[in-house]
């Protein structure tokens, strides 16, 4: 990971009907040069760092900045793509500013 | 001493009918032995015993007649015979014969010891006739386990401490249990071997009569614990009309039977536990009432809501009280669910703030937290039992609402780490290892208990066997199988070199192990179509015990890992999956961390916060709870302060001393709780008093303000 960039981690669960809405917002992001996270809670590092962030749901999101502090989470509901690169692009200067912010 | 190998021809007949009370008459030493002696008693112990065939057999009694014959032994006893006749055995590699054939028992000068001297290994049970029976019995029927209900593989498992299998000198009962009031409000008091039966009760004092009764009898049944769901809630129908005042003497009633009733299990008081509710929880607000004579009242359980909130009220003013001496009580415990619906049902805040005046004045209060919908039902002092939808659907049939977790076996979680010598692979692998053994104990247990089970009502568990509705009362398709653990956080401190509350790393270690254990129970679940969950083992003796073989065991690694001091043999590891315990840490933070481990601890979890002779102001505990319920994922907590009693004047004074506060009598005793219940510190086994030393008291979190102490929440 870079100096001074956020994270966002991305869990999910094998048989949770939400998730595959989850995982194509990870391709999406991934594609972009966006440092993501995939937790599946079927598997022991999975679960724990959902336990971790109190995650008893899935899908769930969570975007950290650079100090690991959690900036915004959404917990077993499916934010739009949109949402989530608004969240996590002001914390990254070195990436293209997001669209639809009044600002920049 | 009186003879007793009889003669032959005498007993011919009555062997056919022989009960075990006849058995015994046998089997007394006796000095005119030679005299009665007939070496056809061995061939037929033999046969009837083991599988050894006819002719060894008359072979074996030969040789071991031979031996006495020759020998100038002047006092023959059976135990000797047999111990002869075992030699004989292992001298012809016949190694399944002699286990068979094996007897069991103590040693004189050990019962001596034992009649003379008080017992630690359970703080619970007071010296006397009754707990000395209790602990001869549990010493054969400890025995009685590791030899023929475990396979080899699993005694072994035990003996050496890789984990330990609890309660196995109550290896015919279950562990623990939950039960519903409605069963006996429905069917009244008719228990299999009892001399009357008695219809359902009219008034709340019969009720509580039954209930009593019936607790009695389930004890003498089960290992742990006798939970009791929706107390108030249940008694309501009974309470209508009453005045403050009657309802006061109910409430005192209850709290003094449960305290007092020392019987079962070696004279202890009933292990009980109150699951009370300020709202009426969700699954029962629509279920018709059952009342007076068990018939339904016509009326629905949310339209008792009134009297269920006195009677809580009222009981909470019995705890406040303490008992005759002002010391807390330390049975039966109360439970209060805290759910959502809490904070929405009128009058909550005055409720909490009493029930936290208790938990600062007195320690009783437990707060559990039923977050999400999720309506728990808790067993014993953290066993909580999570209700899916079937159980919702006897909700509407509440008498059918019974639950029992059969056995539970913990996990020596640092021998683990000692073995895998930092190795992550080998960890992980050791883990699911231990875990797999735990699983095949419970089959094993599973097996014997429903081997007991099938005998019905004329067989050694015909309470548990009883069909009242239909169904047995032991419904075990609903059981639990538990999987404790002991000691994450020197697991955690050997594989790293640190504690889990020293870094994050740590810390986030801890957290694989239990998700790593969840995955795994969930897997044997499903394969053997068993409850298998996770449980915070009290460990009131299983943290010393392990502690003490690790010591034998890995030193001298253990020796730097072990918790308490070593020269005092105060020795013990951190419980469960606790921080700590002498950690210096921030209590709301504590909770908020420890209760990360919670939602994979299904069985149940509890976070300690020790108070020491601190009595905070009810309202900053109440601020506490709200906070713990809101902003964490902690399943349940409890507060506990210190006392010191006085045996000369019977007074009772805050924090522990060492001698009392009003009279200077050195003759005092320390009361807090060990694990999951209050009891006199002189009971405490050494490893228990190596912890209370290390205890953090969270004295840097309370604060003197002008209104009272505060502890601070953040």
């Amino acid at each position: 990971m870079e100096e001074g960039m956020g994270s966002i981690k991305i869990f999910i669960k094998a048989k949770c009907p939400k998730c595959p809405a989850a995982k194509e917002i990870e391709t999406e992001l991934k594609r972009e040069g966006v440092p993501v996270f995939h937790y599946d809670l079927d598997t022991i590092d999975g679960l724990a760092e959902a336990s971790y962030y109190s995650i008893l749901s899935t899908p769930s999101i969570i975007i950290e900045d650079e100090e690991e502090k959690e900036v915004i989470s959404w917990r077993g509901v499916v934010p739009s793509l949109q949402e989530v690169k608004q969240y996590f692009f002001p914390l990254t200067p070195s990436l293209p500013p997001s669209q639809g912010r009044g600002e920049g | 001493m009186s003879t007793v190998i009889e003669m032959k021809g005498d007993r011919q007949g009555l062997r056919e009918e022989v009960e075990t009370t006849d058995m015994a008459l046998f089997v007394r030493t006796s000095d005119e032995a030679m005299h009665g002696w007939d070496r056809q008693r061995i061939v037929e112990a033999l046969t009837r015993e083991t599988y050894v065939d006819l002719d060894t057999a008359k072979e074996i009694a030969r040789e071991v007649e031979d031996l006495i014959a020759t020998s100038k032994i002047k006092m023959i006893t059976a135990p000797l015979i047999r111990e002869l006749v075992d030699t004989k055995l292992i001298e012809r590699g016949l190694e399944q014969a002699r286990r068979m054939h094996t007897r069991l028992g103590m040693p004189l000068y050990d019962v001596d010891q034992l009649i003379l001297h008080p017992n630690k290994e359970n703080a619970n049970v007071p010296h006397g006739p009754e707990a000395t029976n209790l602990t001869l019995a549990e010493r054969i029927k400890k025995e009685y386990a590791l030899l023929s209900v475990f396979s080899q593989e699993i005694a072994d498992a035990h003996m050496r401490g890789d984990v330990h299998l609890h309660d196995l000198g109550f290896i015919d009962r279950p562990y623990c249990s939950g039960q519903s009031l409605e069963y006996i409000k429905r069917f009244g008091l008719s228990l299999p071997n009892s001399i009357a039966m008695a219809k359902p009760a009219k008034h709340p004092e019969v009720l509580l009569a039954h209930m009593v009764k019936f607790a009695a009898g389930l004890q003498s049944h089960f290992a742990g614990a006798i939970g009791w769901d929706s107390v108030n809630l249940f008694f309501a129908p009974y309470l209508v009309g009453m005045s403050d005042q009657e309802l006061e003497q109910l409430a005192q009633m209850m709290i003094f039977e449960f305290s007092q009733q020392a019987v079962a299990r070696g004279g202890q008081a009933i292990f009980t536990d109150l699951n009370l509710y300020w709202e009426v929880p969700k699954h029962f607000e629509n279920v018709p009432a059952i009342g007076p004579s068990g018939e339904f009242t016509g009326k629905t359980y949310s339209e008792y809501m009134k009297d269920a909130q006195r009677f809580a009220w009222a009981l909470f003013d019995v705890y406040l009280e303490g008992d005759g001496s002002g010391r807390p009580f330390f049975f039966p415990k109360p439970l209060v669910h805290i759910t959502e619906k809490f904070y929405q049902t009128p009058g909550h805040m005055d409720f909490l703030h009493h029930i936290c005046d208790v938990a600062s004045e007195k320690g009783n209060t437990y707060f559990v937290f039923d977050r999400g919908e999720t309506a728990k039902i808790s067993e014993c002092c953290r066993l909580s039992f999570k209700l899916d939808h079937t159980d919702l659907e006897d909700a509407k049939q509440p008498w059918k609402m019974r639950y029992c977790a059969l056995q539970n076996v913990t996990l020596n979680l640092p021998r683990i780490a000692y073995l895998s010598k930092g190795d992550d692979t080998q960890l992980f692998s050791k883990i699911a290892e231990f875990v797999e053994t735990a699983v095949k104990a419970h089959l094993e247990k599973r097996l014997f208990i429903e081997k007991l089970l099938s005998l019905g009502e004329k067989g050694p568990l015909a309470l548990l066997a009883m069909e009242r509705d239909g169904s047995s009362y032991l419904r075990m398709h609903r059981a639990s199988f538990l999987i404790g653990m002991v000691g994450l956080n020197e697991l955690v401190q050997i594989h790293t070199g640190q504690e889990m509350h020293q870094s994050e790393q740590a810390f986030k270690l801890g957290l694989k192990v239990i998700a790593h254990m969840k995955l795994l129970v969930e897997k044997f679940s499903q394969r053997y179509g068993m409850r298998f969950v996770l449980e915070q083992t009290p460990a009131e003796s299983t943290a010393y015990r392990f502690a003490k073989l690790d010591l034998k065991y890995h030193s001298p690694k253990s020796g730097h890992i072990v918790k308490g001091d070593i020269s005092r043999g105060e020795v013990y590891y951190t419980n469960s999956t606790y921080l700590n315990n002498g950690a210096v840490l921030n209590p709301i933070e504590r909770v908020r961390q420890e209760g990360l481990f919670h939602p994979l601890i299904e069985g149940g979890a509890l976070t300690h916060i020790w108070l020491g002779e601190a009595n905070p102001s009810k309202s900053s505990l109440a601020n506490f709870v709200i906070k713990t319920f809101k902003q964490t994922q902690n399943d349940q907590i409890a507060f506990s302060p210190e006392f010191t009693t006085c045996n000369l004047c019977h007074r009772t004074s805050r924090g522990l001393r060492t001698s009392c506060l009003s009279c200077g009598s050195s003759d005092v005793d320390g009361i807090t709780r060990i694990t999951g219940y209050f009891t006199k510190i002189s009971s405490w086994n050494k490893g228990k008093i190596g912890e209370l030393r290390n205890r953090y008291r969270n004295q840097a979190f309370l604060e003197q303000t002008a209104e009272g102490i505060v502890l601070k929440a953040g």
